[in-house]
C-alpha cells in the first residue's frame, strides 16, 4: 500500500493541528468561533492521524524518515521518523483525539466568558503536537525536548481552572513530580551518551557496560514510571487528573501516561537490546502491586475523577505486568512468550485508552450538568441523562474486563502470558507469576466493585441532591464524543483481531517473532501451547450464543407467565413513610466492607463531632467523618520533604551567609580548581 | 450436529438438576433436625409458581432493574455450556476457556449488584456492597486452582484439564488435586452464598447478602434470579466433580449414546453426593460473622497455594 505518501500527510497532519492552534489565538476575541474552529481542525487532523497510523501498519515498511536537520554541534541535531510502535501509538493518541475534541466542541461551552477559552485550545494543539513528537522522535535530544513541552503544556492545562487554590496546588505537585521524572530521564540518556557517543535510539547496548546499563534501567524505571504513576511515584495523579477539565484529564490519563510506556519500550527493547532477566520481573512486581493497590485506593474514592485516576494507576500496573514478562521472555530467549506478553501490554494501552477517555469524558459530562463530582451527590442520573448512562456503563463493563468488551481481550492475553510464563519460567519467578496472577483476579474483582459503584451511586437510585435532580441530557457533540469511545470498545471486544493484526509487525520488529498468525479469524483467537480446537475463545461467537441463549429465555418466560401483569409501585421502605434519599447506600459506605477488611492499607480513621442538645440521648448535630489516609504521602513523601527542607535551609545558612566576602571566595577556589584541572586534563 | 446434540444435552441436564440440589440440602438438613422437611423438587415448584405470578417493579428503578434478570440467567447458561457434564460429549467448537468462565459468571454478578443499588433501597446496597467485597476476596483462590490444574494439563480450555485429569486416574489421590479440590469447595460455597459465608434461608438484615440484592424482585424477574443462581451453583459443582472426580475413563462402551447416558448418571450421582457433602458442611457450621470471612478466604487461598506449590515442586504427574 504505498499509495499515499506517508510523510506529506505526517507534515499535513501536524500542520492541521497547529493551524487549530493558531486559529484559536486568531479568534480571541470571538472564543466561541475560535472553540468550534480549531476543535473541527483537530478532529480533521487526527482522522487523517488514525488514516496514516493504519496505513503505515499495513504496508510493509520499516521505518520512516520524516526530518532530519544537523547542525555542527556535535549533538544537536533533530530526527524526527515513524517507527512500528510510534505508529501504533499515533494511533491510539488520533483514536482518542478525535473523540475528545468533538466531545471538546460542546464541553468548552461552558467556559464561554468565564475563561480564556482560546489559550485553553492554543495549548491543547500544541500538547498533542508534543506527544506526536514524542512518539515519533528519533533521538534522545528531541525526545527530552517533546517530553518537556509535553509537561509544561499538559501542567497550563492541569491548572485551566486556575480559581481553586486546589487546583493550583494539585497542578504544582504535577509539575515537581514530572521535573523529577525529566531530571532521573536525562541522567540516563547523558549515562548512554557518555558510552556510545550517540543520542540516537539504536542498539548500541554491547558499548555499555552492564553495571551502567542495570543503572540506567533504574533511571528510566524512575523517570518513567513517575509519569505513568507506578506506585509509590503515584501521588500526583489522583490530584492532576481531577484538577484539570475532563477532556484534558481524557487525553491525560489515556495517552500521556502511556508515553511512559512507549519510552520503556523503546529504550529498554530497542537502545538497550533487552536488557537482563531482573529487569522483566522487577517491572512484573512493580505492575503488579500498583494494580492491586491502584484500584484498592480507587474503591475508596467518593471523587468520581479522583476514583478513575486511581484506576489507570490499576491499569498502567497490568500494562507493566506484560511489559515485564516480555521482557523476562526476551532475556531468557523464549520469543513467543516475549511476543505474547508484548501484545498483552500493547492490546490493554490500546482498550484503556477507550475505555479510561469514555469513563473520563463520561464523568465530565456528569459534572458539566450536575456542577459536581462528588459521588455522594449523585444518584438516578440513569433516568436523567439516559445516552451519556448507558456509554459510561459500557467503558464500566469494559474496565471491569467483562466479557464482551474490550477490556477482557487484554485481560485475556495478560492472564495467558502470565499463565505461559508460569511455565517456561525458572523456580523463583513461577512463584511471582503465579502470585501476579492472583494479585490480577484480585484487582480485576475489585475493579468490578469499583465500577458497580462508580456507576450505581452515581447512576441508579434516587439522586442524592437538587443538582442531580435538575441534571439534564448533555449537548449532542459530547454524547458523540463519548458514544464513539464506547461504541469502539464494543466493536474491539467482539472483534479483537481488527486490532491485533496491526501488532504483528510491532511484534517482529522488536522481539522478532508474532503470536499474532497464532491468532486466527476475525473474532476468534488461538491459545498455542495444546493445539486443540476447544482450546481458543472467540467472543463474537460466544456473544451470538449469549444473544441466542437470552432471546429464547425471554420468549419461553413469555410463553409461561402470560397473563400475568406487570405493575410499578414504590420500593419497600421498611414501613416508613416514604423512600428518600437519604435511606440510600452511600459511596463511603459502599466500600466499608473492604475498608475494613484491608484496614491495614489503608488506615482509616474516622471523627465523630456531636453537639449536644438537651439530653444527652439526642443530640442536636451528629458528624461522621471517616478519612483514609494516603500511606505514601504520610510515610514517604512528608518526611522526604521535611528532610529536604531542612537540609537545604542548612545548606542555605552555611553557603549563602550573604557577605560579598564569602562569594568573592567562591569565584577564586572555582577559578584556581579550574586552573589546576585544566593543567592536569590536557597533559 | 454434534454440536448442537452437545448444546441441547447440556443444557436441559444442566438446567433440570439445578433446583435439584438446593432440594437435597434442604432435605438432608431437615433429616439431621429431624424434621421432615420440603420435599426434593420443592424448587422446580416455587419457580414455575413464581413464573405464573404478577410482576412488581420499583418505581426508582431503571432499565438496568429489568435487564438484569435476564443477563443474569443468560450469564450462567452460557458459563453452562462451556462446561461438559460428560466427556463423552464434543464438546462445543467454539469455546471458551476457564478464564473466560470467570469473567462471564463476573458479568452476571456485576448486574446483580447493579440491580440492588438500583432500587435505591437500603438492603439493595448492602447487599451490592458485600457481594461485590466477599467476591473481591474469592477470586484469587478460583483462579489460582483452575491455573494449577492448567498448568498440569499445559492448556486453560476446560475440556482439556478435565480430559487430563480423567486420564491419571488414580494419582488423582496427590496432594496438589486435594488441596485444589478443598479451595474450591470454599469458592464454590461463597459463591453460590451458602452457610458459612451467607445463609440462603435468612431475610434478616444483618445477615443477608445474596438475598438482600433479590429483595425487590418478584414474580418472573425473581423465578429467574432464583434459577440463575442455582445454575451457576451447579455450573460450579460441575466444574468440581468433573476436574477432581473424573469417573468418565471407566465409562468403556462401545455404544457411544450408552456411554453418554452413563457417564450423565454418573454425573448426577456425583453432583448429588457433593450436595449432601455441603449439605453435611452447613448442618456442622453456623454462618460466620461478615468480618470473618476473610479468614475463610484466606484459608482457601493458602489450600489453592499450597496446591500450586506442590505442582511447583514436584510437577504435575501424569499416571
Amino acid at each position: 500500500m504505498n499509495f499515499i505518501d506517508i510523510n506529506l500527510h505526517f507534515l499535513l497532519m501536524l500542520g492541521f493541528y497547529i493551524c487549530g492552534a493558531i486559529f484559536s489565538l486568531i479568534f480571541i476575541k470571538n472564543s466561541k468561533l475560535g472553540n468550534i474552529l480549531s476543535n473541527i481542525l483537530y478532529s480533521i487532523a487526527s482522522s487523517s492521524g488514525i488514516l496514516i497510523s493504519l496505513f503505515y501498519l499495513l504496508s510493509n515498511k520499516e521505518y520512516i524518515q520524516l526530518a532530519h536537520i544537523k547542525s555542527n554541534i556535535p549533538f544537536l541535531s533533530f530526527k524526527l521518523g515513524i517507527s512500528n510502535l510510534s505508529a501504533y501509538f499515533i494511533l491510539t493518541l488520533s483514536i482518542l483525539t478525535l473523540c475528545v475534541s468533538i466531545y471538546s466542541i460542546g464541553y468548552m461551552s461552558q467556559y464561554y466568558g468565564k475563561r480564556n477559552i482560546s489559550s485553553f485550545n492554543f495549548l491543547f494543539g500544541i500538547f498533542i503536537v508534543s506527544l506526536i513528537s514524542v512518539f515519533s522522535s528519533g533521538n534522545m535530544i528531541i525526545f527530552l525536548l517533546a517530553w518537556e513541552v509535553m509537561s509544561l503544556t499538559s501542567y497550563f492545562l492541569v491548572i485551566f481552572e486556575s480559581g481553586h487554590t486546589e487546583t493550583q496546588k494539585s497542578g504544582t505537585l504535577y509539575l515537581i513530580m514530572t521535573h523529577i521524572a525529566t531530571a532521573f530521564l536525562t541522567v540516563a540518556f547523558i549515562t548512554t551518551y557518555s558510552y556510545t557517543g550517540s543520542f540516537d535510539i539504536v542498539n548500541n547496548s554491547a558499548l555499555i557496560p552492564p553495571f551502567s546499563k542495570n543503572m540506567i534501567f533504574l533511571c528510566l524505571l524512575i523517570g518513567f514510571g513517575t509519569k505513568a504513576g507506578i506506585i509509590p511515584l503515584h501521588i500526583w495523579l489522583p490530584y492532576a487528573h481531577p484538577a484539570a477539565p475532563s477532556n484534558v484529564s481524557a487525553l491525560m490519563s489515556g495517552i500521556m501516561i502511556k508515553t511512559s510506556i512507549f519510552g520503556l519500550i523503546q529504550f529498554v527493547f530497542v537502545a538497550l537490546g533487552g536488557g537482563f532477566e531482573w529487569w522483566g520481573i522487577t517491572l512484573l512486581i512493580v505492575g503488579s502491586i500498583s494494580a492491586v493497590l491502584g484500584v484498592a485506593y480507587a474503591l475508596m474514592e467518593i471523587d468520581i475523577k479522583r476514583l478513575l485516576a486511581y484506576s489507570s494507576i490499576e491499569n498502567t500496573g497490568i500494562i507493566l505486568i506484560g511489559l515485564g514478562i516480555s521482557i523476562y521472555g526476551f532475556t531468557k530467549g523464549n520469543s513467543l512468550l516475549s511476543s505474547l506478553a508484548l501484545v498483552a501490554a500493547l492490546i490493554h494501552l490500546f482498550n484503556h485508552s477507550l475505555f479510561k477517555g469514555a469513563l473520563f469524558l463520561g464523568a465530565g459530562s456528569v459534572h458539566y450538568s450536575t456542577h459536581t463530582k462528588n459521588m455522594e451527590k449523585l444518584g438516578g442520573l440513569l433516568k436523567k441523562m439516559p445516552y451519556t448512562g448507558l456509554f459510561f456503563l459500557i467503558a464500566c463493563l469494559s474496565i471491569s474486563s467483562m466479557p464482551f468488551f474490550n477490556g477482557f481481550i487484554s485481560e485475556w492475553f495478560t492472564l495467558q502470558a502470565l499463565f505461559h510464563s508460569i511455565g517456561i519460567s525458572t523456580q523463583g519467578v513461577k512463584l511471582i507469576a503465579i502470585l501476579a496472577a492472583a494479585v490480577l483476579a484480585m484487582a480485576g474483582a475489585l475493579a468490578a466493585a469499583c465500577f458497580v459503584k462508580a456507576f450505581g451511586i452515581s447512576f441508579l437510585g434516587l439522586p442524592r441532591s437538587t443538582e442531580a435532580h435538575n441534571s439534564m441530557e448533555v449537548p449532542a457533540p459530547m454524547l458523540m464524543g463519548t458514544g464513539l469511545l464506547s461504541f469502539l470498545c464494543i466493536i474491539f471486544g467482539l472483534f479483537p483481531n481488527v486490532i491485533l493484526i496491526l501488532l504483528n509487525k510491532i511484534s517482529l520488529s522488536i522481539v522478532k517473532t508474532s503470536v499474532i498468525p497464532d491468532l486466527k479469524g476475525i473474532s476468534s483467537f488461538v491459545y498455542y501451547p495444546k493445539g486443540l480446537d476447544a482450546n481458543k475463545i472467540s467472543p463474537m461467537f460466544l456473544f451470538a450464543a449469549g444473544v441466542i441463549l437470552a432471546a429464547v429465555v425471554f420468549l419461553v418466560v413469555k410463553l409461561i407467565n402470560r397473563g400475568t401483569k406487570e405493575r410499578t409501585y414504590g420500593t419497600w421502605d421498611c414501613g416508613f413513610k416514604e423512600l428518600n434519599p437519604r435511606m440510600q447506600y452511600t459511596a463511603t459506605g459502599f466500600s466499608k466492607p473492604l475498608r475494613i477488611v484491608f484496614r491495614a492499607i489503608y488506615r482509616p480513621s474516622r471523627e465523630l463531632q456531636t453537639e449536644e442538645g438537651t439530653s444527652p440521648y439526642y443530640p442536636k448535630t451528629i458528624k461522621y467523618v471517616v478519612l483514609t489516609q494516603s500511606v505514601f504521602e504520610k510515610y514517604l513523601y512528608i518526611p522526604l520533604t521535611g528532610l529536604f527542607t531542612a537540609f537545604s535551609g542548612r545548606v542555605r545558612r552555611l553557603v549563602q551567609t550573604g557577605s560579598v566576602h564569602t562569594y568573592l571566595l567562591y569565584i577564586f577556589i572555582t577559578i584556581v580548581g579550574l586552573l589546576i584541572y585544566y593543567r592536569f586534563s590536557n597533559s | 450436529m454434534s454440536q448442537f446434540v452437545y448444546v441441547v444435552v447440556q443444557l436441559s441436564v444442566i438446567l433440570l438438576i439445578a433446583p435439584l440440589i438446593s432440594g437435597i440440602i434442604k432435605k438432608v438438613k431437615a433429616l439431621s433436625q429431624k424434621r421432615k422437611g420440603p420435599p426434593v423438587l420443592q424448587l422446580y415448584i416455587d419457580i414455575y409458581k413464581l413464573f405464573r405470578k404478577d410482576t412488581v417493579i420499583s418505581d426508582t428503578a431503571s432499565w438496568i432493574f429489568r435487564a438484569t434478570p435476564y443477563i443474569n440467567f443468560t450469564t450462567a447458561l452460557l458459563a453452562g455450556i462451556l462446561i461438559p457434564v460428560s466427556l463423552k460429549l464434543t464438546p462445543i467448537n467454539f469455546g471458551g476457556d476457564i478464564i473466560f468462565i470467570i469473567y462471564i459468571l463476573a458479568m452476571g454478578r456485576f448486574f446483580m449488584a447493579l440491580s440492588g443499588v438500583d432500587t435505591g433501597s437500603t438492603f439493595g446496597g448492602m447487599g451490592s456492597s458485600r457481594e461485590m467485597a466477599i467476591s473481591s476476596l474469592i477470586e484469587p483462590t478460583l483462579l489460582v486452582s483452575v491455573f494449577t490444574v492448567g498448568l498440569i494439563s499445559k492448556s486453560t480450555s476446560v475440556h482439556d484439564m478435565m480430559s487430563t485429569l480423567s486420564s491419571i486416574g488414580l494419582n488423582i489421590f496427590q496432594p496438589v488435586y486435594i488441596m485444589c479440590f478443598l479451595a474450591m469447595i470454599i469458592v464454590i460455597i461463597a459463591e453460590s452464598s451458602r452457610i458459612p459465608v451467607d445463609d440462603p434461608a435468612t431475610h434478616l438484615e444483618l445477615t443477608m447478602v445474596h438475598e438482600a440484592m433479590l429483595l425487590e424482585y418478584s414474580g418472573k424477574h425473581l423465578a429467574l434470579m432464583e434459577l440463575g443462581a442455582a445454575v451457576k451453583q451447579l455450573v460450579l459443582i460441575t466444574l468440581l466433580v468433573n476436574l477432581f472426580i473424573p469417573l468418565d475413563s471407566l465409562v468403556a462402551l462401545d455404544n457411544a449414546l450408552l456411554a453418554i447416558g452413563i457417564s450423565i448418571l454418573l454425573y448426577i450421582v456425583k453432583v448429588a453426593i457433593v450436595s449432601i457433602l455441603i449439605a453435611l458442611a452447613e448442618i456442622n457450621t453456623v454462618k460466620l460473622r461478615l468480618f470473618s470471612v476473610p479468614n475463610l478466604a484466606a484459608i482457601s487461598f493458602i489450600l489453592s497455594f499450597l496446591g500450586f506449590l506442590q505442582y511447583f515442586v514436584v510437577g504435575g504427574s501424569h499416571g
